[in-house]
């Protein structure tokens, strides 16, 4: 991520630009870096007196409303205060893919803390960045889909999705035979007996674009394609226009019109800060090839979960993985090739 | 004269056309065209990343199996078999023990053969009554139970191949090195091995709402 600033900088968030020789004078490497300014610091541009001034006072402001809500709760008055400094330092944090290792830890922490202080349990999020010489591709078997559905249910736990508005990442099409890809005519909520007669399956979610217009056109690069392939969205950056969701071409992105909800006792607490963490009101979401358990070596959900071995998932850079033995040797195709977005997730029938 | 009009109108168009390429060519931070061609040119300079999968420790024993290049890992099976080792009860020919069961609920009771038919296969296909504790091939070589995959490819040749290389069927546990991958039998019934019909396990009423 590093090699990028100057696309990422184009906000101008007064963020101080980087540059080869810095401006004090000496040679590059006898002078100290300055530490990168974070969450509050990022976003207000003022001087020093005034910028403190307005904390002090906009803090004095929140304790006092925590202190006028908690005078009738049984909350303490150490947690209460606790909680709004971690409000407070959430709110002014800055941009997941602009923080320092360390900044990344802190606000990692911060939610654990507050989910603690909220529910009493411990959650265990993760801020694992991408490995080296990792690119993460997807294959689709649509002759072995049988469209049993499994991968939507363990899409659906793995992710903590809302269970109210029933939100799915994995839609499967059932269509007919002959037809082609008649994604117009084809049924994605069938109930019957599958697989149909005369009827073929075929999955689609967020297909990892190399080339994703969904992140061009985020106006405050909320979303943005990681090392390893992964397009995600930091959900607390994002502001919620849905112009990414307009740009997929492929109906890849959700979106929260309501808090989304999850029984306490079917929350998966093995989170990712880019991925399955709790997310909240108006914001975008999506399939991230489940990232809290694909940067540790484990497959999405949807492929452990589905029963007849149509899913396949791998590492594009590793010439012996099983993901390019399919590419090598099987008649693959993509969806809207010709667009340029360069999915990577393939489609192949045996 | 006509010579040289048609070398300018040649010139004018590679122009043209080269002008284009450079303006569809979308130079702007990646080096490669397409993810084809990145994955090409990453891969040259591949070394395997630290993560390991998680699936590799004590609680699955494996077995390795080495087909001409790949060579990945399996489950092992005869533990996974209840009823295994089958010479504990096949100490008897069959036609005694068959005897014995008579107006009993005989052992295997439960097995219905549904595997191409009966002209083509029977037990006899897989099983011997000379040595029950393995399987034999066509050609009444020994397998050994943990090893049925080379049972299946005699006849499945096409899926064999494909589940060497990843195709068909389903790697456990996870992407990363080493590979463990299921085999034939543990997603497959041998004496029904086609996968049977059912409902989907999800209906979505929002979406029916959502659509009215
Ligand atoms: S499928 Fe849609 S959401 Fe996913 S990366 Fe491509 S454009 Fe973006
Ligand atoms: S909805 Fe969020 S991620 Fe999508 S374009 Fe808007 S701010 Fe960016």
């Amino acid at each position: 991520m590093s090699n990028n600033t100057k696309k990422w900088f184009s906000l101008n968030l007064n963020r101080t630009k980087k540059s080869e020789a810095c401006g004090c004078g000496n040679n590059a490497s006898s002078c100290e870096e300055k530490t990168p300014k974070d969450g509050y610091n990022q976003v207000m541009d003022v001087s020093m007196s005034r910028r403190s001034a307005f904390k002090k006072l906009t803090a004095g402001l929140l304790i006092g409303a925590g202190a006028v809500s908690t005078s009738c709760s049984v909350i303490s008055g150490d947690e209460s205060k606790e909680k709004s400094a971690i409000e407070w330092d959430e709110y002014f944090k800055g941009n997941y893919k602009l923080m320092t290792d360390k900044e990344k830890n802190e606000t990692v922490n911060r939610l654990v803390r507050s989910y603690e202080l909220r529910t009493g349990k411990k959650i265990n999020l993760s801020s694992k960045d991408a490995e080296e010489d990792v690119l993460f591709g997807y294959a689709f078997n649509i002759s072995k889909c049988q469209g049993y559905m499994d991968c939507v249910n363990a899409c659906i736990e793995e992710n903590n999705q809302d269970r109210a508005s029933q939100m799915q990442y994995i839609r499967i099409h059932e269509m007919e035979d002959g037809k082609g890809f008649n994604f117009e005519e084809s049924d994605d909520n069938y109930y019957h007996e599958v697989p149909a007669e005369g009827h073929f399956y075929m999955g689609t979610q967020c297909f990892h674009c190399d080339n994703p217009p969904c992140v061009e056109v985020c106006p405050v690069q909320a979303t943005w394609k990681e090392k390893d392939g992964i397009v995600v969205i930091d959900y607390d950056w994002c502001v919620g226009c849905r112009y990414c969701m307009a740009a997929c071409p492929y109906d890849g992105r959700r979106f929260n019109w309501k808090t989304p909800e999850v029984p306490e006792e079917e929350v998966n607490k093995n989170q990712h800060y880019l991925g399955n963490r709790l997310r909240k009101k108006g914001v975008m979401e999506k399939c991230t090839f489940c990232i809290q358990r694909s940067r540790k070596g484990q497959n999405p959900a949807c492929v452990e979960a589905c029963p007849t071995g149509a899913r396949t998932f791998g590492n594009l850079l590793d010439p012996d993985s099983t993901i390019r033995w399919v590419l090598e040797n099987k008649k693959v195709f993509r969806l809207k090739e010709d667009l340029g977005t360069e999915p990577k997730f393939w489609y192949y029938m045996d | 004269m006509k010579y040289l009009k048609i070398a300018i109108i040649k010139k004018v168009m590679l122009g043209t056309l080269i002008c284009l390429f450079v303006i569809s060519c979308k130079h702007t931070e990646e080096k490669y065209h397409n993810v084809m061609e990145k994955i090409e040119g990453e891969s040259v300079k591949y070394k395997a990343p630290s993560v390991s999968s998680p699936m590799i420790n004590a609680e699955i024993k494996t077995v390795l199996v080495e087909e001409g290049e790949t060579a990945f890992l399996i489950p092992e099976r005869k533990s996974q078999i209840s009823s295994y080792n089958c010479v504990e009860c096949h100490t008897e020919p069959l036609s005694v023990l068959m005897q014995k069961q008579v107006d009993k609920k005989a052992a295997h009771w439960d097995i219905k053969l549904n595997h191409a038919n009966s002209e083509i296969m029977n037990c006899a296909t897989c099983h011997t009554s000379n040595d029950m504790g393995n399987l034999h091939s066509l050609t009444s070589t020994t397998i050994d139970f943990n090893y049925s995959h080379k049972l299946c490819s005699q006849c499945h040749q096409k899926e064999f191949k494909d589940w060497k290389g990843g195709a068909h069927g389903k790697q456990l546990g996870g992407w990363s090195p080493p590979r463990l991958s299921n085999t034939c039998v543990n997603c497959h019934n041998p004496h029904a091995p086609q996968f049977e019909k059912r409902w989907p396990v999800r209906f979505n009423t929002e979406k029916v709402k959502e659509r009215q």
